[in-house]
C-alpha cells in the first residue's frame, strides 16, 4: 500500500508546530462521526484532520499553487452542507440532462445521493450502484482496501479536507467479467443555499478483474448559484478492466469546483479518461494515477475553455512506479476574455519502470491579449529503457486559416468559432458518445458564441 | 463585371503592383502570365481582400462596387472566388460542415432561406457527379491529408458550389502532375458559362492548354506591359519571358 500513498504538501506556515486555528476548520466536521462507522474510516478522519491542520493553506509559493490563488475561495466563507436536499423532484432535472442519452443515472445533489432522483431499475447483472452512506451501513468492510486507500494521503490538503468531512457519496462496483453496456452516469447536481456551502462528496469506483463500464460523470448547477464542491473519486481497476471515464463540468459561473480523481490501475487494465472543463469561477481538478501492475494503459485527456472572470486548472500526477505501462496525456485548452487556465502534468517515471511509454501535450489556443495560459509538463525520468516525449503550444488562431473561410463567404465571428469548434474536435469526438459529443460540442459553440472573441 | 484602374499595393512598404490597369467582362476568360515575383498572387490576393496588402491608389470596381472597401466575406458573398494556390488545412473542422456554412452564409447575405441538411446533401451529390470526385472527401476535416490533387479538386468543387461570378485561380496548376492537371482542368471548364468570368493566374502556359482563355496579359514589374489572344501564351512559351520584358523596358 505505501507504494501507492502519496506524500502530502507539508505546511510552509505552521507556527513552531502549533497547530493555529485554520481558515479550513469551519469544513471541518463539528460531531464525531456517525455511530457504527468502522473503526479504519475513524482512523483514516481522524488522521486526516491531523493533515489539514498541518498542511494549512497553500500558498502562491507551494508546489502546485503558483497560479491557482485561494483567495476567492477563502473569502467566500463556505461551510459544508448540513441537511440533504430532498425538495428536489425528478422534472427538476429535464433541463439539465444530455438530449438523448441512454444511460443508468445516479443523482448526486449537494453532495448527497440522491435515490429518488437517480434510475437504478435495471442495472445489469454484476453492476451495484448505491450510496457511500448505505453501502457502509450494510457491509461496514466492503470498501476497507479502496476507501481512503487509493487515494491515500491525497495531492494537497483539500483531499484530507474531503477525507475529514466526507459525508455521502456513490459508490460503484462491478463484478469480475462483468460487461455493462450501457454507461452509467453520474450526475452531480448543486443548488444554491442560503449561506455558501461546501459539499464534499467521496465516490468509490471498483471494477473488478475483466469488467468493462463506461462511466460519464457531470456536474451541473441550478442557476447561478455560489457553493463549492470538493469531491473527491477513487477508482481501483482490476486486472485487465476498462474503465471509460467521461467527465463533464459545466457547473455555474459563480461555482467554486476542485475534484481529486486517484486511479490505482492493476496489470492489464486501461483506463480512458476525458475531462471537459467549461464552468465554474474558479475549478482545480486533479488526476493522479498509480499503476499496480505492469502492462496497464492510462488515456488522460481534456478540454477546457476558460472566458472572463474563470479560472480552470488541471494538474496530473501520473507515476510509472511499474516497467511496462503507457500512459498518454492529451490537453488542449481555449482561453478568452481575461480567462486564465493552469495545466501542470507530471510524469514520473521510477528507476524500475523500464519499457514506460509516456507522450504528454498540451495544446492552448488564446483569443484575446488578456487570456493567460500557465502551462507545465514535466517529465522525470530515472529509468534508461523508455520512450517518453511531452509538447506544448500556446498560440492564436492562424490568420491563414480565418483568411480561407471568410473567403469562402463565412462571417469572421462564424469563422472563429467553427476554428475553434475544429480545435477542440479532436477531444469532443474522441468522447466517442454521440450524443454526449452533441451536448459538448452545442456547450463549447454556445460560450463561444457568447464570449467576445 | 470587373474593372481594374491604376492599381498600386504595398506589402510591407514594398511596392509591389505599380499602376495595374484590367477589364474582364462577363463571361470572359483572362489569363495572367508573368515570371516568378511579377505581382500575380498578390494581385489575386488583393482582389480578394486578404490582410497583409495595403493599396496605395487605383481602383477596383467588381459589377458597380467598390470591391477594396468591403471585407472578404462579402466579396465572397457577392460573388467573387478565389481558388487558392496553397489551400490550408483546417483541422478539425469536417468538410462538410464547411461548404454548408460557406454556401448558406452566401444564402443569407442574399437574403434566401438556408439549405438544411437534406437539401444540401442532394445538392452536393449533383455536383460530386458532374466533378467526378469521390465522396470520401467530404467526411475528412478540410484538406487536412489531402494530396496535392485533391486539395486543387477540392477547390473547384467549393467553386462549383458556391457558383461565383468571378473565379480567381492562382497558379492551380501548381504541383499537379498532368493527370490531376486534366481533372482540375475538366472541372473548371464545366464550370465556364456565360455569366462566369474568370481570371486564370499562372506561371506556365502548360494549364492554358486545357483551360483556353480568351484574353493572356503578361504582368512584369507590377504591370501589365502586354495583352493579346491565347497566341501570346504560346509565344511566351516558346521564347520565355525574356523579350518582353526586353521591349517593355526599351
Amino acid at each position: 500500500m505505501s507504494a501507492q500513498a502519496l506524500e502530502s504538501d507539508r505546511a510552509t506556515n505552521a507556527v513552531g508546530g502549533v497547530p493555529e486555528a485554520g481558515p479550513f476548520d469551519a469544513w471541518l466536521p463539528a460531531s464525531a462521526p456517525a455511530t457504527g462507522e468502522p473503526g479504519w474510516l475513524t482512523a483514516a478522519r481522524t488522521a486526516a484532520t491531523e493533515r489539514v491542520r498541518t498542511q494549512g493553506v497553500p500558498t502562491g509559493k507551494s508546489e502546485g499553487w503558483r497560479y491557482t490563488g485561494l483567495r476567492a475561495l477563502l473569502e467566500q466563507g463556505f461551510t459544508p452542507v448540513d441537511e440533504p436536499l430532498d425538495a428536489m423532484l425528478r422534472e427538476d432535472l429535464d433541463d439539465l440532462l444530455v438530449p438523448g442519452l441512454d444511460a443508468h443515472r445516479v443523482v448526486v445533489v449537494n453532495g448527497s445521493f440522491a435515490p429518488h432522483l437517480s434510475d437504478l431499475d435495471d442495472l445489469p447483472k454484476g453492476l451495484r450502484i448505491g450510496g457511500l452512506r448505505a453501502t457502509l451501513a450494510e457491509d461496514p468492510d466492503a470498501l476497507a482496501d479502496d476507501l481512503a486507500r487509493i487515494a491515500g494521503d491525497g495531492a494537497h490538503v483539500f483531499a484530507s479536507l474531503n477525507t475529514a468531512g466526507m459525508g455521502d457519496g456513490v459508490v460503484l462496483l462491478a463484478d469480475r467479467g462483468a460487461l455493462v453496456e450501457k454507461p452509467v452516469e453520474l450526475l452531480h447536481l448543486s443548488v444554491g443555499m442560503d449561506e455558501p456551502k461546501v459539499a464534499q462528496p467521496r465516490h468509490v469506483i471498483r471494477l473488478g478483474d475483466g469488467a468493462r463500464v463506461t462511466l460519464i460523470e457531470r456536474w451541473a448547477s441550478l442557476g447561478d448559484a455560489l457553493y463549492c464542491n470538493n469531491a473527491v473519486l477513487e477508482i481501483g481497476l482490476g486486472r485487465d478492466a476498462v474503465l471509460a471515464h467521461r467527465r463533464v463540468q459545466l457547473e455555474s459561473p459563480s461555482a467554486f469546483h476542485l475534484s481529486g480523481v486517484y486511479l490505482r490501475q492493476g496489470a492489464g487494465s486501461r483506463y480512458d479518461g476525458i475531462n471537459v472543463g467549461l464552468g465554474g469561477r474558479w475549478a482545480r481538478t486533479d488526476l493522479v494515477v498509480r499503476f499496480a501492475g505492469e502492462h496497464a494503459e492510462c488515456d488522460l485527456s481534456g478540454l477546457y475553455l476558460a472566458g472572463d472572470k474563470q479560472l480552470i486548472d488541471y494538474h496530473l500526477d501520473v507515476q510509472h512506479g511499474l516497467p511496462r505501462c503507457t500512459s498518454r496525456e492529451n490537453f488542449k485548452g481555449i482561453v478568452h476574455g481575461k480567462g486564465k487556465a493552469v495545466f501542470d502534468g507530471l510524469v514520473y517515471v521510477a528507476k524500475d519502470a523500464q519499457q514506460t511509454d509516456a507522450a504528454m501535450s498540451n495544446r492552448n489556443l488564446l483569443l484575446s491579449q488578456g487570456a493567460e495560459v500557465d502551462t507545465k509538463p514535466r517529465l522525470e525520468i530515472y529509468a534508461d529503457d523508455v520512450k517518453c516525449s511531452h509538447g506544448t503550444t500556446v498560440g492564436q488562431i492562424e490568420p491563414e486559416m480565418l483568411f480561407y473561410l471568410r473567403s469562402r463567404g463565412i462571417p469572421e465571428g462564424l469563422a472563429r468559432r467553427m476554428l475553434c469548434l475544429g480545435f477542440a474536435g479532436e477531444i469532443i469526438n474522441a468522447l466517442g458518445n454521440e450524443a454526449l459529443a452533441g451536448y459538448v460540442s452545442e456547450a463549447v459553440g454556445g460560450r463561444l458564441q457568447a464570449a467576445p472573441l | 463585371m470587373l474593372s481594374v484602374k491604376g492599381l498600386k499595393a504595398t506589402v510591407d512598404d514594398k511596392e509591389i503592383l505599380k499602376g495595374l490597369d484590367l477589364e474582364v467582362g462577363a463571361g470572359e476568360v483572362h489569363a495572367i502570365m508573368g515570371p516568378n515575383g511579377s505581382g500575380k498572387s498578390t494581385l489575386a490576393h488583393v482582389l480578394s481582400g486578404r490582410e497583409g496588402y495595403t493599396v496605395t491608389a487605383g481602383s477596383v470596381t467588381f459589377e458597380g462596387r467598390d470591391l477594396l472597401e468591403l471585407d472578404p466575406e462579402e466579396r465572397a458573398c457577392l460573388g467573387l472566388f478565389l481558388a487558392f494556390q496553397y489551400p490550408v488545412e483546417l483541422p478539425g473542422v469536417n468538410n462538410t460542415y464547411f461548404l454548408k456554412a460557406a454556401l448558406n452564409a452566401k444564402r443569407r447575405y442574399h437574403g434566401e432561406e438556408e439549405l438544411d441538411a437534406v437539401s444540401f446533401l442532394r445538392l452536393m451529390k449533383e455536383k460530386l457527379k458532374v466533378l467526378h470526385l469521390d465522396d470520401s472527401l467530404l467526411k475528412r476535416p478540410v484538406n487536412v491529408g489531402f494530396s496535392g490533387g485533391e486539395k486543387k479538386r477540392n477547390e473547384i468543387f467549393q467553386m462549383a458550389l458556391l457558383e461565383p461570378k468571378l473565379a480567381i485561380l492562382d497558379e492551380t496548376d501548381s504541383g499537379l502532375d498532368i493527370d490531376a492537371l486534366r481533372v482540375v482542368a475538366d472541372g473548371v471548364n464545366s464550370l465556364r458559362s456565360p455569366e462566369r468570368s474568370m481570371l486564370v493566374v499562372t506561371h506556365y502556359q502548360r494549364l492554358l492548354d486545357y483551360i483556353e482563355p480568351d484574353y493572356v496579359h503578361v504582368l512584369a514589374r507590377g504591370r501589365i506591359i502586354r495583352s493579346g489572344g491565347k497566341e501570346l501564351a504560346l509565344e511566351l512559351e516558346q521564347k520565355g519571358y525574356g523579350w518582353i520584358l526586353d521591349e517593355a523596358a526599351a
